[in-house]
């Protein structure tokens, strides 16, 4: 049927008294009350290496605010505030101030939430997920600090949620800003050229996702991360994946009775080291690899079956190299080689609050350097 | 709704009207579930056919499930504060007081969305208060989800106490 202009435009003006009654009905199902909630994690340190001249040093590692806000039962801000190691003051070393996560989650359906704004790049399991009752050992594996730079985080926007059909897929990719050269070092890795979303040059965009699975009990996720790190440096170059960074990784998380167990594996690779190293006088390697593995027991299930609390005794073993490639012209150091393997205990009178102490073999291939460390500290969420 | 209804649309539209009637009646909130949201939960739950009736109990609203005039349970919707939102749970019991199902009918938190997942979920089927109904002891937890697998247990096991008190006081019949 055809109408003419006239007649489409009088019976867009009989519609027009429809369409806020129409939005009136959609919003009277959602609760309109606005809501502010705080919450916040952190944790107490006392490490004491062996070997002359390092006396035990205790420390406020940590201590985080959550601020959020749901506009809407669509419509929410997250943000993570950190004060690190209790103050920083002019002058000296160690003290920060950081934010960590602040974005705006917009949920569309249970499959696509839209985030923008400061977020978590979803690799391993530490990134996305570090308050200290959730994993065993005072400090955070040395893994996921050294090749995967947790907490890692960066600004641009992206989707999360379900993905449709499936029972417990889940994904979230995000466009974020990428990483900066020069910041690359030998033995962190690519962990100094994170922005962290101070003033971030967005010369470099990156992509980053993971897909994940959970069931009762189980975890598993695989990630990535592709982005350029040249930042418009006229030496390495000005295009958007100039110096590309390539990172894949995979984590699995398996609680079964009063076992735990949980693993994460990461390779990254830096085709354009060489250039990187030429230009920063550095020596960063072209592959950085490595992993952890993580087995615990609730002793309180065989001492006090009755009790509520739990009472970890774990094991972790990593072993990573931030050279397990070089470009030529590098000699690899074998110091960088690492194996670290931590026992010890946590103790958990409730889920979220913890008691922990530990004791770490720091190794490496060149025998260089190596010591052990007492680890105690508390930490607690809410 | 007519006794003499017959099977296929009319049944199922009868049981929309007295399902959304029931529910619709109730002020919104601030963190309740839409009504379609809920009414959709418990025809899962209690299938075709089922009557829904709003109760008072002390200052708390339970549906009371029947079909034909035979008890099928009792439900609650309720809230439940996750790491930093409420989470909107549905507790569904049988006429013989044991848990029928669960569900999560919003869940509002950025992680841990899973707990809404069938999987998670059916290990609540068929427990009484009796149960322990704790996380790491009857309740499997979603790994990477601690925060939301404690608080909808914890607030599972709250609601299964107070509906099987209040049977056993005769304000629930």
């Amino acid at each position: 049927m055809r109408c003419p202009p006239p007649m489409i435009a009088l019976l867009a003006l009989c519609c027009l008294p429809l369409v806020p009654h129409r939005l009136v009905q959609a919003t009277a199902q959602e609760p309109d009350e606005e809501r502010t909630t705080v919450g916040g994690y952190g944790e107490v340190h006392y490490l004491n290496p062996t070997g002359p001249g390092t006396p035990g040093e205790v420390n406020v590692r940590r201590f985080v605010v959550y601020l959020a806000h749901a506009f809407s039962e669509r419509i929410a801000f997250r943000s993570e505030l950190e004060l690190e190691d209790t103050k920083i003051e002019g002058g000296e070393d160690g003290g920060e101030v950081a934010l960590e996560q602040a974005y705006l989650d917009y949920t569309l359906s249970p499959a696509a939430t839209i985030r923008a704004g400061l977020v978590l790049p979803p690799i391993g399991i530490i990134n996305e997920t570090h308050e200290p009752p959730t994993f065993n050992g005072v400090e955070r594996p040395s893994f996921e600090r050294n090749v995967i730079p947790s907490t890692w985080r960066d600004i641009g926007v992206g989707l999360v949620g379900a993905i449709p059909g499936s029972s417990g897929l889940n994904y979230r990719v995000f466009f974020l800003n990428g990483l900066v050269a020069s910041g690359f070092t030998a033995d962190a890795g690519i962990r100094g050229g994170r922005q962290e979303g101070k003033e971030a040059s967005f010369a470099n965009p990156s992509l980053t996702g993971r897909i994940e699975w959970a069931r009762p009990g189980l975890r598993l996720g695989g990630s990535f991360w592709y982005g350029g790190s040249a930042a418009q440096d006229p030496v390495l170059g000005t295009g958007s994946f100039d110096n590309a960074v390539a990172l894949v990784s995979a984590d699995a998380r398996y609680d079964v009775g009063p076992f735990m167990f949980r693993g994460v594996v990461a390779n990254v690779s830096i085709a354009d080291a060489d250039a990187i190293n030429a230009a920063y006088g550095g020596q960063v390697g072209s592959r950085i690899a490595g992993g952890y593995l993580e087995g615990a027991y609730d002793l309180l299930s065989t001492l006090a079956p009755g009790s509520t609390h739990r009472l970890n005794a774990f094991v972790r073993h990593e072993r990573y190299n931030t050279q397990a490639g070089v470009p030529d012209g590098i000699t690899r150091d074998d110091a960088l080689a690492r194996r670290i393997t931590t026992v010890g205990l946590s103790y958990k009178p409730v889920y979220n609050v913890v008691f922990k102490g530990d004791y770490q073999l720091r190794r490496n291939r060149a025998g260089a350097g190596e010591d052990e460390q007492l680890s105690l500290g508390v930490g607690y969420q809410f | 709704m007519r006794a003499s209804a017959p099977f296929g649309m009319t049944a199922v539209v009868a049981l929309r009207v007295s399902v959304l009637l029931a529910l619709l009646s109730l002020p919104a909130v601030a963190q309740s579930a839409p009504p379609a949201r809920l009414a959709k939960s418990i025809e899962r739950v209690y299938g075709d056919g089922a009557q829904v009736d709003t109760l008072r109990v002390d200052s708390a609203r339970v549906y009371r499930i029947s079909r034909s005039g035979t008890l099928l349970g009792f439900a609650q919707v309720r809230n439940v504060k996750g790491k930093d939102q409420q989470i909107t749970y549905l507790v569904a019991t049988d006429s013989a007081d044991a848990l029928r199902d669960i569900d999560i009918l919003v869940y509002r938190e950025p992680y841990g969305g899973e707990v809404a997942y069938e999987p998670w979920r059916k290990q609540f089927r068929g427990k009484t208060s009796n149960a322990a109904l704790q996380v790491g002891k009857d309740i499997r937890n979603v790994s990477g989800a601690t925060i939301s697998s404690n608080a909808v247990t914890r607030g599972v096991r709250r609601a299964l106490a107070d509906l099987t008190a209040w049977r056993a006081a005769g304000k629930l019949r």
